[in-house]
């Protein structure tokens, strides 16, 4: 006969709310092989834990329940606890009689009846249980870090100056991402490239990180501390180790007037080209689709001037496989293009505004790059039209963010932050010029962040206007912008030189395709999901993957900087162990009765099902088996469920525990 | 309409305007139908939804009306065919209304003795003509395409809005109606008021606020080339049309920049913008364009009784 004691926790109010836990602990007690059982107001607290060992140890119990929240929230604190009392920790198991039950029912009687249910589940679930190991893994003391952006490059200057390795992959041909275009930056009007740029010579110098530019991921493949990574590093049609950055086939390149992604298309770039002159690493790439040898076979005078020999047109794509212990998601974000309803999309465009259509107006980035020093203008303000200095800008905030009726409802935390500095900025430049804001609200929390609104308010002259923009449109040379006041209660029409939109922060184009390859979740925006708000804000609900930055959710710079070191620290406590103990909750193979179909590594979302072979004594092959590697296993059970010949089984969740469970209802 | 293919039939609520001041819109509609071989069938014993005053006062009022009405639709087979944009926004409002707030139903239900009847769909006649009946096809029945007529297409403030309720185009950035004057071969220009007030009911209480807002659509569509103003709503043609011997007496001969900026020269009269005459603009209703394309009988359609003259302009392109 088992001994298995029940502790049924109150959850504060949470639980003994709906459901009677008097009661509840009272009925496991009449269940057979229960020995003991009690209710506690607090379970996960010091005095509940010593509860739990207490009993273990006088009653001398052979498996534990614990009634109380989810097994995410607090299944290792209890199983710590029963270990701590000699137990098998894998003889402790949860129900949930929290957010699978008095969560979610108001009926106090339902509750209680159905706490019970699930109680008498667990108990069946645990008698049947066996005592487990935990499985060691190896980690590998590498870390892959995507995306090169301020995220990316600050946590992988950390890691990196904590002695491990670090492979960094960026999308683009540099690494800077979205703060190197900027031009100043919030609350301190520092220079965005003179603090940027040090760091990016930093991490193309780190004797620690690999730097793959022009590169993106491909496949990840593995597990916590043992991923294997496949990265495609796409032909650059330049030799890297060649190259010096001379820059003599950038001056020479005839094909002179692309458009420049950079400068939001606004700027003109060669053929061969790189991105901005501070680029790391300073190698140009050539731009195939709109290079003349690669669409007539006839030009190649980068080549002819290039002293080492470093243009290579017969370049190709090179795939490398890494293998790395960890990974920080670094992607980054894309501002909301705002035309007309993109095809197929949930989020509606913003055609009234004109944007695409009246060439100036403008979004954020762009005006970030009319006033920078290295922008197109030299770091004036003129209008993209007909290069005239605008003399009344509109700034308006809040341009597809807040706006639940077109799609998004979330707030982009930056906008109210850099539009106040664009007035700044434009009343720095422009003198006689007027900068008007339309804005439903200022959010400035942060460290000197109100002041420097207020400051753009009362010391640089901007005129606030509170309330949104219904329509913009030309008029002979002049942009009229109509909106409402609504602190005054009056309809505004601004006739404007220049109208600047603060769009929304949108997950990177390919986001969720990324996640698809990490395994890792996103919400409906595609951004990615950490896995707990509060307290695990920058690890993902998969092991050994972390986040940095606004791939997760708008973010300012010193915002994502503090979470890239975060997910560098992360990384570190991982890095700082030899060995991970992970749950023994994998699939073995019976290969007595295991027939060799290999259904089950048809349908083993991990890849981890191998073929085997069992020879006799003298290495006659005499079947071919299903081998489940237990270090890759993700302990899903979707052989177990698969296999027709019943000979596949997941420890802690046998088909006999999930029959007796079955029974017990 | 291709042989074979089942006949378009609607049940039709003209609504109280399209019995009176907007009578054009009522025989033009009926002749567009014709002319496409569509089947209208007025709900018998119909009376008004309400318009802006009920829900203004009493919204179970307004939903009541609206439900009562939606009832009668049920006798006649067919989507219910809607022409004016307050009725079409009444009636789709009461469905959304009533379709999201049970206790709602439920006191409109008490109201009318029995229960409302949400489920027949309510479609302007612009759906009917882009969607139901077909753009291409609209194309292929053309008789007389209106060819170098250059139209301001004007949707007022009900046709597209609120968000999620008449769900008939994109709220703020339509197309349906450009895409019909394609179709029917006029040019649709390019305008910046297409969207705005004309003042809609003001015209009786405050007819200065009507003057100013209808001036500015009016201008606007002057200023950006326009020939005529189209429409989908008696109340807009009732102000564009017959406010513009008000506007010339309040505001002079001259179009002038009625948008300054609030904080700078506010009002300006003979601003920056180019100024023109302030000539006559047509103003039609969709179903007489519409149906003058589709060869209809020009003398059935209404031209005579408007205020601002269309024949002129419509001698002018060789459309009569």
């Amino acid at each position: 006969m088992s001994r298995i004691g029940v502790f049924v926790c109150h959850c504060g109010e949470n639980i003994s709310r709906t459901v009677d836990v008097e009661q509840v602990a009272k009925a496991a007690g009449d269940i057979p092989g229960v020995a003991y059982s009690c209710d506690y107001k607090y379970m996960c607290s010091d005095p509940g834990q010593n509860l739990l060992k207490k009993a273990v140890s006088e009653q001398k119990l052979d498996g534990v329940v614990v009634a109380a929240c989810s097994p995410r929230m607090h299944e290792k604190t209890f199983r710590k606890a029963a270990a701590a009392a000699g137990l098998n920790q894998y003889l402790c198991d949860m129900a949930n009689i929290r957010e699978h039950c008095s969560w979610v029912h108001e009926d106090k009687k339902l509750g209680t009846a159905k706490a019970s249910d699930i109680v008498k589940l667990m108990v069946q679930r645990v008698k049947k249980g066996k005592a487990l190991a935990p499985i060691t893994v190896p980690v590998t003391k590498k870390a892959l870090v995507i995306g090169g952006g301020i995220a990316g490059i600050q946590a992988a200057l950390d890691i990196a100056d904590a002695g491990h390795q670090v492979l960094l992959v960026e999308r683009d041909p540099s690494i800077g991402g979205h703060m190197a275009q900027l031009s100043e930056t919030f609350p301190t009007l520092d220079c965005s490239q003179c603090i940027m740029t040090p760091k990016m010579v930093d991490v193309a110098n780190h004797p620690n990180i690999t730097l793959y530019t022009f590169a993106e991921v491909e496949k990840v493949e593995g597990y916590i501390g043992n991923f294997s990574v496949t990265v495609r590093r796409k032909a650059r049609s330049v030799d890297e180790e060649k190259c010096t950055g001379c820059g003599i086939c950038m001056t020479k390149c005839p094909k002179k007037k692309i458009p420049n992604d950079f400068d939001q298309g606004h700027g003109l770039r060669t053929a061969i080209y790189v991105p901005f002159p501070q680029a790391v690493p300073n190698t140009p790439v050539i731009d195939r689709e709109n290079c003349t040898m690669f669409q007539s076979g006839k030009c190649g005078v980068c080549a002819k001037v290039c002293g080492p020999g470093a243009v290579d047109f017969q370049q190709e794509d090179r795939v490398t496989v890494e293998a790395v212990g960890a990974v920080v998601v670094a992607t980054g974000f894309k501002l909301y293009s705002i035309d007309r309803k993109p095809e197929g999309s949930a989020i509606q465009g913003y055609g009234e505004f004109g944007y695409g259509t009246i060439p100036d107006v403008i979004d954020g980035m762009t005006f970030e790059r009319l006033a920078s020093a290295s922008g197109p203008t030299g770091g004036r303000i003129l209008r993209p039209s007909d290069g005239r200095e605008p003399k009344q800008v509109v700034f308006i905030q809040c341009v597809g963010s807040r706006a639940r009726e077109k799609g998004i409802s979330y707030c982009s935390k930056v906008c109210c932050m850099y539009t106040a500095k664009h007035t700044m900025l434009y009343h720095h430049k422009v003198h006689d010029g007027q900068a008007y804001v339309f804005y439903m609200d200022a959010r400035t929390p942060g460290k000197g962040y109100d002041e420097f609104w207020r400051r753009a308010v009362e010391e640089e002259e901007a005129v606030y206007i509170r309330g949104m923009v219904s329509r913009l449109y030309q008029k002979g040379d002049k942009i009229v912008v109509m909106g409402s006041d609504t602190l005054v209660g009056v309809q505004v029409e601004i006739e404007a030189d220049l109208v600047v939109m603060a769009t929304a922060v949108q997950a990177q184009d390919g986001a969720d395709l990324l996640a698809q390859k990490l395994g890792i979740s996103y919400d409906k925006y595609n951004f990615y999901s950490e896995a707990h708000a509060k307290l695990k804000p920058v690890e993902c609900a998969t092991a050994g993957i972390y986040l940095a930055g606004a791939c997760q959710g708008p973010k300012d710079i010193p915002d994502t900087v503090s979470q890239a070191s975060a997910a560098a620290a992360k990384v570190m406590t991982l890095f700082s162990k030899d060995q991970l103990e992970r749950d023994p909750v994998v699939a073995k193979v019976n290969e007595k009765y295991c027939v060799g179909c290999l259904a089950c590594k048809k349908v083993c979302p991990y890849g981890a099902v191998e073929e085997k072979g069992i020879r006799d004594r003298q290495g006659n092959l005499v079947k071919v088996t299903a081998y489940v590697n237990p270090g890759v296993c993700g302990g899903c059970g979707t052989c177990q469920a698969t296999c027709p010949s019943k000979s596949v089984e997941l420890d802690g969740y046998t088909d006999e525990q999930i029959m007796a469970m079955i029974e017990a209802l | 309409m291709t042989a074979g293919k089942k006949r378009l039939n609607y049940s039709y609520y003209p609504g109280c305007s399209l019995h009176a001041s907007g009578r054009e819109y009522d025989i033009s509609t009926r002749a567009l139908f014709k002319a496409l071989n569509m089947g209208l069938k007025e709900v018998p014993d119909w009376f008004c939804c309400g318009a802006t005053p009920a829900h203004n006062v009493d919204e179970l009022l307004s939903l009541s009306l609206c439900a009562k009405n939606l009832n009668l639709a049920e006798e006649v087979e067919g989507d219910l065919a809607v022409a004016c944009a307050a009725c079409f926004s009444r009636l789709k409002t009461t469905q959304h209304r009533l379709k999201e707030d049970g206790n709602k139903l439920k006191q409109v239900e008490t109201a009318i003795d029995g229960p409302a009847a949400l489920g027949k769909p309510v479609k302007h006649i612009l759906e009917i003509l882009a969607r139901d009946f077909g753009l291409a096809k609209l194309e292929q029945n053309i008789k007389k395409p209106l060819m170098g007529l250059k139209v301001a297409s004007y949707y007022g403030c009900l046709l597209t809005r609120p968000p999620g309720v008449p769900d008939l185009d994109d709220c703020e950035d339509p197309s349906i109606m450009e895409d019909i004057l394609r179709a029917l071969g006029a040019e649709p220009i390019k305008w910046s008021h297409r969207m705005e007030c004309c003042g809609a009911n003001f015209t009786l209480s405050r007819p200065g606020v009507v003057l100013k807002l209808s001036n500015a659509i009016l201008e606007s569509a002057r200023l950006a080339g326009a020939d005529c103003i189209m429409v989908a709503c008696p109340l807009c043609h009732g102000n564009l049309d017959i406010r513009q011997q008000g506007i010339k007496e309040l505001y002079g001969n001259r179009d002038s920049s009625l948008f300054g900026n609030i904080f700078g020269s506010e009002m300006q009269q003979g601003g920056d913008g180019p100024a023109t005459d302030r000539r006559d603009l047509p103003i039609f209703y969709i179903t007489q364009l519409a149906a003058l394309a589709m060869g209809a009988t020009p003398e059935g359609l209404g031209f005579e009784s408007v205020i601002t003259d269309p024949k002129p302009l419509l001698r002018d392109k060789h459309l009569l």
